[in-house]
């Protein structure tokens, strides 16, 4: 999985400014409005794909495709709302972005058993103790914002450790998810590095 | 339906498809449990489901994925129908304190034989369309292989612009 949010050289104040008080009704609103519908799409695909899957061993690779699809946007979105990237996130699950790369190997085969394992005991393996970690990287992600705001504000850069760390967690979170999703068999690391 | 007039596209052998056509053939059959990934009890769900799988990313479709959507949705109406009238019927018996008689047990046997039925096809049908075959429903197959692989006759005419008239 290659997931990557570009640290860049400067960033604009201007552009910090009009998300913080601004974001919520030009980010936030028309993106989670369409999220929302294209999410219960992925929802629909995604039930559909786990019997896809426990009867072929295959994800349909045109379902696998708009999964990453919605990924990328969600990643598009987040990385404008933790002000880890400038710019206008693009609308769509086939968009691209200049900021952002989230790019997931096709597996061709995916193992029944391990699918079983997650659907029954996944929240014991997985939710717990990958969510219990996240939810306190996820105070310390929260407070790196809020500090890399001031930061971005008065210098115009980003701290670049503070920005990786903010990403690792992003990074955690979506290989949890693609995980859970049934998206791959590889058990998640409990790492935000590549 | 197939008569001299008309003409069809051939149909794809198993082997000049690819897995992935199969697999999104095989795709629009699962529609009909879209209302139970999402948790909401409505049998509509399930058709609008199938609708949006039909009309997503069309151009991108072939026949063979268009002919296997068109057939999931149009044999989904009858049971959608019948599926909202039972939804319906057990609301007022709720609500409104409807009388459970001999009809309603008799029309809620009907349902559950027809949902029963529909499950089963639609499942032999979504085996083989990843196994690259066909498999015709009841009248509804006829229309979709109709939709889906007749000739369309192309009946545009050169528009000739013209001088207005004196």
């Amino acid at each position: 999985m290659k997931f990557e949010i570009q640290h860049q050289e400067r960033y604009s104040r201007g552009e910090l400014l009009l998300r913080t008080f601004l974001g919520f009704f030009y980010i936030l609103l028309p993106h989670a409005f369409l999220l929302m519908f294209v999410g219960l799409w992925g929802a629909i695909l995604q039930f559909i794909s786990f019997w896809i899957v426990l009867f072929t061993g295959r994800y349909p690779q045109s379902f696998f495709e708009f999964q990453v699809g919605l990924m990328k946007w969600n990643l598009r979105v987040n990385s404008r709302l933790f002000n880890l990237s400038d710019g206008y996130p693009a609308f769509g699950v086939n968009a691209t972005d200049e900021f952002t790369n989230f790019e997931v190997e096709y597996p061709e085969k995916l193992s029944r058993g391990l699918l079983l394992l997650r659907f029954f005991f996944g929240w014991i393996y997985v939710i717990l103790p990958h969510g219990l970690i996240l939810m306190f990287r996820m105070i310390a992600t929260n407070f790196l914002v809020f500090i890399s705001w001031f930061a971005v504000l008065f210098t115009g850069n980003y701290p670049k450790s503070f920005h990786e760390f903010n990403v690792g967690t992003l990074r955690w979170n979506t290989r949890v998810n693609l995980y859970l999703y049934f998206m791959t068999d590889d058990y998640p690391p409990f790492t935000g590095k590549e | 339906m197939q008569n001299e007039n008309l003409t069809y596209y051939p149909l794809p052998q198993p082997d000049d498809l690819d897995i992935r056509e199969k697999e999104d053939a095989m795709g629009a059959y699962f529609m009909m449990f879209a209302a139970m990934a999402i948790g909401l009890p409505l049998p509509i769900v399930n058709i609008i489901a199938a609708a949006v799988y039909l009309f997503m990313d069309q151009t991108k479709k072939s026949r063979y994925v268009r002919f296997h959507a068109l057939h999931s949705l149009y044999a989904q109406i009858p049971v959608t129908l019948l599926n909202a009238g039972a939804v319906t019927w057990v609301l007022l018996v709720f609500f409104r304190d409807y009388a459970l008689t001999n009809i309603f047990w008799g029309y809620i046997a009907l349902v559950a034989l027809a949902n029963l039925t529909y499950f089963t096809f639609s499942i032999i049908a979504a085996v083989k369309a990843r196994n690259g075959q066909f498999f015709y429903f009841l009248f509804f197959g006829k229309l979709a292989y109709h939709l889906a692989y007749r000739v369309k006759e192309d009946n545009k005419t050169m528009v000739v612009n013209q001088p207005p008239k004196m």
